[in-house]
């Protein structure tokens, strides 16, 4: 408790940091809120002054800071530029639809990868196999894949919905879990490589630690040994690595949202970007730094948990 | 930030590897999909009179007519202005019983300078809920608009209002301090509803700002933010007193154009706005999808910064460059064909059209010769350059455009066989909006979309440069600024076409940029649509949605 305590008090200035780099960044991009305003004729130089002083953009940076600040802190998101509702609404009602992709994908690149990973480290044969599988994940660009599965399996098959997040007046559990599938698997896919490759050098290393080694000279099963003591402390980084990916998702998987129009949160970011609607990109990349700091926590407490000596770690401080 | 692992940590195996295994992976998909195609082709039908389902590229920021600043093609179909513009970009009435002229006494001039235009509305017009739609709001859209404590998107010409009168509830007159040309055009993003409205606070209305009161054919059933808006068909529409054909609009929220697409080919939307020029041949095909072009209301062209890079000012310099360009062949290759040359700003539909201006047809000949007489000498590597100086700029545009990338390159070719050396730098949409509108570019690869109203003052103004303008070639010429703003001051239509057609021919003698082609819309839309025209100004494909029908065949 003492130390997610601490933790959690060391991320305070770490994420007053992050926020102002990240005001800082957004104000030097090029174009602003009102951008979008240029190309309508009927938007007068006059409307834009007008405009930039109702929005507050008038103000020195520094101080448009301080009030964003001021107001975040206070539980005060703001409203959005680009359509004039609260912040927190339209980044909550985001957070469904992103939890469900995330969730689904880790899932199944889980299932993917753990298996797979084991027995790539255990048997050669499935290795050589193996690594074609995964050396394509990791190497076919998302929005392909994501462009060439929708061609084959939802415009050409019509086994699957193309896009969205579920048929329109349709409701029903399967019709969202089908919806699902898509672009569940795109992630999945290039997630479940990555981590296979992962578990399984993780795996390797440990089978030739010398206690495991001793342990097989001693007799032991080779199932025992894998499951038994090999693959709980190959689990720790691996565990590390899962969660900091899924923190990395959490904040948007941009491209596969807008391949398969998902309404999760990448979506609205990308949306918000193309607009620099200010308030919503603010919001959106203070939960991504918050998310990261968390998820990052939740690591080390479960790689705690799997390997007793990070534990013992933890305690010095070190 | 990104879709994650697409990292060097998670890089695995040599570039030969992975070039074989994304090779491969590609022929195994493609022959699953060849597979496939064998019993079952894309119908693009399904389109009924229950359900018409268009595959939109953005989500609206808002419903409010008057605050958004992107297309209203779903807000035009539930709010309606007192007038729209046709297929032919004529100016007809919608709300109102006729458009206020000086034949018709409906615009008077004032002795002080100032106008009166005096609108008569349709009678027997209800808003949705049932209340009259009258005089009362078109004063109290007036009154909001120029109040000032609500974020509209443009007060253009409202400011010039200094009140509105209500003689009876079927009358306004609308006082304007000066003369004001374009006030046909006023009211075309419709009026407020005053009895909902009064007394709230526009900025936050989000009720309305999501599911605005209409008079329209249509009204808001859902707004699914993300994925979609929903329109259903209001049961007695004031046009017909019965709802229109179609029962249900669905707008689908669909960014990727190439999901667009696919999704339109599977039949999974019935209806795209906009379809790209380079996919225009790969719909073709599809029996079930017609597709309809209209002429656009922009124009594809170089602007020449004359402030920036002043080597622009002298016209020999931008006529040659205007000559080195082979159109034709630009539009035939790389624009498929799709498009038409212009000529000049305002396009071939607006009554106010000219099309006897100086052209620049394509004659390298003339372009060196041009350039030779303006001083700029080729040295021994075929460039030009002046006093030590090399004929060079940057030309910007929008990266991720790619008909826009490859017009550029064709460009930066054909300059370069006339010795002149131009780079091409890309950049994001929303960035190169701030970029222009300083005025910090050399030249520029770009469109205007023009508003329906001809008015050229704003773009070519000598006083109309950037943060007072658009004149972002920096063009200076006495001739020409009179008789734009001359133009801006006449209110007879037809005094007024005839001043903006001289102008029209004083810009093409001016040559202060490089005009290209007009920016035609194509939309496709099911094959048994009746009564769909398209539209090329911003009222929107959707301008005429109360007549459209499915009617199979």
């Amino acid at each position: 408790m003492r130390l997610v305590t601490r933790r959690l008090l060391q991320s305070i200035p770490l994420l007053l940091l992050v926020s102002v780099v990240v005001f800082s960044l957004l104000q030097a991009v090029p174009g602003g809120p009102l951008a979008a305003y240029l190309e309508n004729p009927n938007v007068r130089p006059e409307d834009i002054a007008r405009l930039r002083a109702a929005m507050g953009l008038d103000a020195p940076a520094g101080v448009q800071y301080v009030r964003w600040l001021s107001a975040f802190v206070r539980g005060d998101w703001g409203y959005s530029y680009a359509d004039g509702r609260p912040v927190l609404d339209r980044v909550l009602e985001r957070i469904p639809a992103t939890l469900e992709l995330v969730l689904g994908s880790t899932l199944l690149a889980l299932l993917i990868a753990v298996p797979a990973g084991i027995a790539a480290a255990t048997r050669a044969r499935v290795d050589g196999m193996l690594r074609v599988f995964t050396t394509a994940g990791v190497s076919l660009p998302v929005f392909w894949l994501g462009l060439v599965l929708q061609l084959v399996f939802a415009i050409t098959l019509g086994w699957l919905p193309s896009s969205g997040r579920q048929s329109f007046g349709d409701t029903g559990l399967a019709d969202r879990l089908t919806h699902l599938v898509l672009p569940t698997l795109v992630l999945a896919v290039v997630q479940g490589a990555a981590w296979t490759r992962y578990l399984r050098r993780s795996m390797r290393d440990t089978l030739d630690l010398p206690y495991v080694r001793a342990a097989r000279l001693r007799g032991l099963s080779e199932r025992r040994l894998v499951w038994r003591h090999a693959l709980p402390n190959a689990l720790g980084p691996f565990v590390t690595v899962v969660l900091l990916d899924a923190a990395m998702l959490a904040s948007g998987a941009v491209v596969t949202e807008s391949v398969f129009a998902w309404p999760g949160v990448g979506s609205l970011f990308t949306e918000a970007l193309v607009k620099r609607d200010y308030p919503v990109l603010m919001a959106f990349l203070m939960l991504g730094a918050f998310a990261v700091v968390t998820l990052n926590l939740a690591a080390d407490l479960l790689a705690q948990r799997l390997d007793p000596r990070s534990r013992d770690h933890a305690a010095t401080g070190a | 930030m990104n879709d994650t692992l697409q990292k060097t940590r998670h890089r695995f195996g040599s570039p030969a590897v992975r070039s074989v295994v994304r090779v491969s992976t590609s022929a195994a998909l493609f022959a699953l999909a060849a597979c496939g195609k064998a019993d079952r082709t894309p119908t693009a039908s399904g389109a009924s009179n229950d359900l018409l389902i268009v595959g939109y590229d953005r989500e609206p920021d808002t419903m409010n007519r008057y605050a958004t600043h992107i297309l209203e093609d779903i807000e035009s179909c539930v709010v309606e202005g007192l007038v729209t513009n046709d297929e032919q970009m004529r100016i007809v009435p919608v709300l109102a019983a006729e458009i206020p002229t000086i034949e018709n006494k409906g615009v008077v001039m004032r002795a002080d300078g100032g106008m009166d235009v005096i609108w008569k509305l349709r009678p027997g017009v209800r808003w949705h809920d049932g209340t009259p739609h009258t005089s009362a709001d078109v004063k109290f859209t007036v009154d909001a608009i120029n109040k000032g404590d609500w974020k509209p998107e443009s007060v253009d010409g409202f400011d010039r209002i200094t009140g509105v009168d209500t003689p009876d509830s079927l009358t306004a007159v609308v006082h304007y301090k000066e003369l004001y040309a374009p006030y046909q055009l006023q009211f075309v993003r419709g009026t407020l509803p005053k009895h909902l409205l009064q007394g709230r606070d526009l900025n936050t209305a989000n009720d309305y700002n999501r599911a605005p009161l209409g008079t329209g054919p249509y009204r808001v059933k859902e707004w699914k933010t993300g994925e979609y808006v929903l329109l259903e068909a209001v049961p007695s529409y004031w046009r017909t007193g019965a709802p229109p054909k179609i029962k249900q609009l669905l707008f689908r929220f669909l960014t990727n154009t190439t999901t667009r697409i696919n999704l339109l080919k599977s039949g999974e939307v019935h209806m795209v706005a906009l379809v790209p020029w380079d996919q225009v041949r790969e719909l073709t095909p599809i029996s079930a999808v017609r597709l309809n072009k209209v002429v656009g209301n922009g124009y594809e062209h170089v602007t020449l910064n004359q402030r920036k890079y002043p080597a622009f000012a002298d016209l020999r310099v931008r006529q040659a460059l205007a000559h080195a360009v082979d159109r034709p062949l630009l539009i035939k290759t790389i624009l498929d064909g799709q498009v038409e040359v212009v000529n000049g700003p305002i396009q071939p539909l607006n009554p106010a059209y000219e099309p006897n201006v100086k052209r620049y047809d394509f004659d390298t000949t003339l372009s060196n010769r041009l350039l030779d007489e303006a001083g700029w000498t080729r040295g021994a590597d075929g460039m030009r350059a002046k006093d030590g100086k090399p004929l060079a700029f940057t030309l910007i545009t929008q990266s991720g455009f790619a008909i826009r990338e490859n017009v550029s390159q064709s460009l930066q070719q054909a300059f370069r066989a006339i010795g002149v050396d131009m780079q091409i730098r890309l950049m994001d949409g929303t960035a190169i909006s701030s970029v222009w509108f300083k005025g910090d570019f050399d030249a520029m690869l770009h469109w205007w979309q023009m508003g329906a109203d001809p008015e050229l003052t704003l773009f070519f103004a000598h006083d109309r440069t950037p943060p007072a303008g658009r004149n972002i070639n920096y063009v200076n010429d006495t001739t020409l600024s009179q008789l734009l703003y001359a133009s801006d001051r006449t209110v007879d239509a037809e005094r007024r076409r005839a001043l903006l057609r001289g102008a029209q021919r004083r810009i093409a003698e001016l040559a202060p940029e490089i005009v290209l082609y007009n920016t035609a819309k194509v939309d496709a839309v099911p094959a048994t649509l009746k009564g769909f025209t398209g539209n090329p100004t911003n009222a929107g494909p959707f301008w005429n949605v109360h007549a459209w029908e499915i009617v199979p065949r």
